[in-house]
């Protein structure tokens, strides 16, 4: 293994240490709340909910719950991870070090992500025992879903490397994020708004993102599937192109 | 080498001034000054933690900037703050730092096994690094800045805070590491400590290197004692000599 490698591999590995150690808050607690959701809008719910476009509610919702699933946790992980070692002083290790910015960047990036595919993949497994989930296409499914870890693991790299007290991280998390998450259209069908709702709702990307998460699984989708690929695969690049060049200015990370 | 340093932050405050020096292979290198005379900002700039405004550093001949993995992987920096990552434990904290600068693994646990007994940490190598004393975190600090065998050891106030016995144990081993072949830089506010360690100085205030040389050659230059005596002559402070209170004791 060359020198280069190593470095990455350490960088990397330091990341999904961290989330590893206190796995009861970063894995445990998102699945146990991924599960309140399901016996919530599920079975208690939703068996007084009529199907939606033809699919049982708690089938309807399930894609959009592992998809909310990975976008917090990747999320969530890179912005606390990097602020936390930004308020420690901890993070001065790694820049000292021959790590270029790009390395920098995809190790960081690569902790959220990894710990989101981790609670998805535990709710997928968890979900598939409840009830009978339908994987409807793969070629979609699967890049659709690492993109949009892919995209919110560079929004926590962002919001970790802007904030600068632990209030910046929570007021983006809480009041910006989850907001958008839940009126994209996890636990609704967008169709069934009244107006002006179900216009303004196509405005919110992560309508789109749960839109082709649920082609995947369903077999079903409001929107585009081809240009909603297209269009997060561009955000996603951008917003990659963006930290990477904040990385390089050392913004916020290097005096 | 060090050559017209200069770093301005967005603030407009000017921390270095058109900063020179040059430091040879195998030099114990003092920096003293007072607090915010720019001497952590200067040790930032060569490790990649600021950036400089103009200038240029090169480290065994490779610069700072543009070929800065080069020049990176030949320091290893002891910071004033005790800046542990609270998630890691003793052992640990060693072993990712050894692995950000690309050692294999084996040689990472050799090297981390031999380091924790110099510093007397072994019997605490598996505990989280907040659950260490002060003295502790300082040489963890140390241990990690010379576990991937830096040619250049640089230490911001290594002593800040420390016991008398801590003390002396650290000026040991860093005199033994150098005479191994390990270049020093050592910035300091304990005067005694710089005379008795290092082979030349230089004061620095506001951003400007104001004097250099060996502690003799300063102590004559300003027609004093010692090397207390000759940053007290230059920071205009001679009021606070020792000899002074002596003097008026008497």
């Amino acid at each position: 293994m060359t020198s280069a490698q190593i470095r990455f591999l350490t960088l990397s590995r330091r990341e999904v240490s961290r989330f590893m150690k206190i796995k009861k808050q970063t894995i445990g607690a998102p699945l146990l709340e991924t599960f309140l959701y399901i016996s919530v809008f599920g079975a208690a719910l939703g068996s007084r909910i009529d199907k939606l476009h033809g699919i049982d509610y708690v089938v309807f919702v399930i894609p959009g719950l592992i998809m909310m699933a990975w976008a917090i946790n990747a999320f969530s992980n890179n912005s606390s991870s990097i602020l936390q070692q930004k308020f420690q002083g901890a993070i001065q290790d790694q820049l000292s070090s021959p790590a270029s910015p790009l390395e920098l960047l995809v190790a960081f990036s690569l902790g959220g992500f990894m710990r989101g595919l981790l609670v998805s993949i535990l709710t997928f497994i968890a979900a598939s025992f409840l009830v009978d989930l339908p994987v409807e296409h793969i070629p979609v499914l699967i890049p659709a879903l690492f993109l949009v870890g892919w995209f919110f693991a560079q929004l926590g790299v962002l919001i970790g490397v802007r904030a600068e007290q632990f209030d910046d991280v929570a007021i983006a998390q809480t009041f910006i994020l989850q907001p958008l998450i839940f009126l994209g259209g996890v636990f609704y069908s967008a169709a069934l708004l009244p107006e002006p709702f179900e216009t303004l709702t196509k405005f919110n990307p992560v309508y789109y993102m749960i839109g082709l998460v649920r082609y995947g699984f369903l077999g079903y989708s409001e929107s585009s599937v081809p240009i909603a690929l297209l269009l997060l695969t561009i955000a996603t690049a951008a917003l990659f192109a963006n930290n990477l060049r904040l990385f390089n200015r050392g913004y916020k990370l290097r005096a | 080498m060090i050559q017209d340093l200069v770093k301005r932050y967005p603030t407009g405050v000017e921390a270095l001034k058109g900063v020179s020096l040059e430091m040879e292979a195998g030099e114990f290198f003092g920096l003293l000054g007072p607090n915010g005379a720019g001497k952590s900002t200067l040790i930032h700039c060569t490790t990649g933690l600021a950036q400089p405004t103009s200038g240029s550093i090169q480290v065994f001949g490779h610069d700072a900037i543009t070929a800065y993995g080069e020049a990176r992987q030949s320091v290893g920096l002891a910071p004033q703050e005790l800046n542990l990552d609270w998630f890691l434990t003793v052992e640990e904290t060693l072993d990712y730092h050894a692995g950000y600068f690309g050692m294999p693994k084996q040689e990472r646990r050799e090297r981390a096994k031999e380091l924790l007994e110099t510093f007397s940490l072994t019997a605490k190598r598996d505990e989280r690094t907040r659950t260490l004393s002060g003295g502790m975190k300082r040489r963890l600090v140390l241990a990690r800045a010379l576990m991937h065998r830096p040619p250049l050891l640089i230490l911001d106030e290594p002593t800040a805070g420390v016991d008398i016995e801590l003390r002396l144990e650290l000026w040991h081993y860093v005199q033994r590491i150098n005479q191994e072949g390990t270049s020093i830089l050592l910035t300091t506010h304990y005067l005694e400590e710089a005379e008795q360690l290092c082979d030349r100085v230089a004061f620095i205030n506001e951003g400007e290197i104001v004097a250099q040389g060996s502690s003799p050659e300063l102590s004559e230059k300003y027609g004093v004692a010692n090397l207390e005596d000759a940053y007290l002559a230059l920071m205009g402070r001679k009021e606070l000599s020792r000899s002074h209170f002596e003097g008026l004791a008497s």
